[in-house]
């Protein structure tokens, strides 16, 4: 696998988590390596970010809000909907087949299941970032 | 509630910014009116007033934030607008919804010994009515009251000319894509002077917002609008500058 470079450019990331730990840990990893990173605890709030403000990509947990994986497909759905361009990684301690076959059919262009450590993520934020498949 | 749009309702939740309009007679700006504009908590995407807007919306808040705004904006600045135009921003959602808006602006004002006469509430469009005959029975209480009517975006999305016959609003701001354009195209500047004809039909006032340059200034005065507003004129500011628009005030101005 390759190692983790900071983008040519600089990326912008949007992390949706609704763990307030875990998103700004993921908020000051990414950070670290120079993407601008906004985060948004609620379904909502990313919604709002997505239609201001364009994304290179969107980190998104799928257990948002408690609410199974609903909200998090919800997420993808809305995201092909206003951004056709942004890659989506879905983060998801469920591991059914159906849920990784949902966002997958819905455009998620990789799929992690939790806990999953910071720089695994980080190097398949960095493929799609770079053009490759995840 | 969300942890978000409880710091937004949190008192001091809400940043107030202010951006002045002006009238330009004879090539010269004199200071007609204040637009107070806000901006959710620093430090949280609300900060951005189009972020903190669409969040609003989404989560069907608009009531409760159009009226924090309300609050948050009287009690910063009630000194000037006891003698100076002061426009407020309120969804068109929050006047059909809320049956009780006038009564609180009333309230508001008369606590703050702001005259109502001296508040224009710019209405800002974002979706259909569910129930027109509400919004507009609301929208007459308002008046009633002696609030002037402001609509914004004029000419995109549901500002468009049914809605701007039937609200007859006393000022028609023209959105800022006419202004962006109307240098270069002239289809631009045939629609501004439409909404012009049409305000000055209706005894209505049109307002030319995102003046960035002095050809923007010129090209819209030139049109014949007087009533201006942007970055090239003015930048939205705290309140605590307020009073250096005081110079602008031109003798005899309404304001």
């Amino acid at each position: 696998m390759k190692s983790l470079t900071p983008s040519p450019k600089q990326s912008h990331l949007l992390i949706v988590e609704d763990e307030p730990a875990i998103r700004a840990a993921l908020r000051k990893y990414f950070h670290g390596f120079g993407y601008e990173v906004d985060c948004a605890s609620e379904l909502e709030e990313a919604e709002a970010l997505i239609t201001t403000i364009h994304y290179d990509l969107v980190i998104a947990d799928l257990r948002l809000t408690w609410s199974f994986a609903v909200e998090g497909l919800e997420i993808l759905r809305f995201i092909r909907q206003h951004s056709r361009e942004t890659q989506v990684i879905v983060l998801s301690a469920h591991t059914g087949a159906e849920i990784q076959e949902s966002a997958e059919a819905l455009g998620a262009a990789a799929f992690i299941s939790k806990p999953a450590p910071l720089p695994v993520i980080a190097e398949v934020v960095a493929r799609l970032l770079e053009g490759h498949p995840a | 509630m969300s942890s978000l749009l409880q710091e937004i309702l949190n008192a001091g939740g809400i940043n107030v910014f202010y951006q002045p309009i002006f009238e330009v007679v004879e090539g010269k700006p004199s200071l007609f009116a204040i637009e107070a504009l806000s901006r959710g908590p620093a430090g949280t995407n609300a900060a951005r007033a189009d972020v903190l807007f669409e969040y609003v919306r989404r989560k069907g808040k608009e009531v409760e934030v159009d009226r924090a705004c309300v609050q948050a904006i009287l009690s910063s600045t009630y000194i000037v607008a006891r003698q100076a135009s002061l426009t407020i921003n309120v969804h068109a959602s929050t006047v059909e919804r809320d049956d009780l808006f006038t009564q609180y602006l009333v309230e508001v004002c008369h606590y703050f010994r702001v005259p109502l006469s001296n508040l224009i509430l710019e209405i800002v469009e974002q979706q259909k009515y569910s129930d027109e005959r509400r919004f507009f029975r609301n929208l007459d209480l308002i008046r009633s009251a002696g609030v002037r009517i402001a609509l914004d975006d004029v000419g995109l999305g549901y500002s468009n000319y049914r809605m701007l016959i039937e609200i007859r609003p006393e000022f028609y701001k023209i959105d800022r894509y006419f202004i962006t354009h109307c240098k270069e195209r002239d289809n631009a500047r045939a629609a501004i002077q439409s909404i012009l004809l049409l305000a000055d039909r209706l005894r209505g006032r049109v307002i030319a917002e995102g003046i960035e340059s002095a050809d923007d200034l010129d090209t819209v005065t030139a049109l014949g609008i007087q009533l201006v507003q942007g970055f090239h004129l003015a930048e939205p500011r705290p309140v605590t500058s307020l009073i250096e628009f005081n110079h602008c005030r031109a003798p005899g101005s309404r304001v």
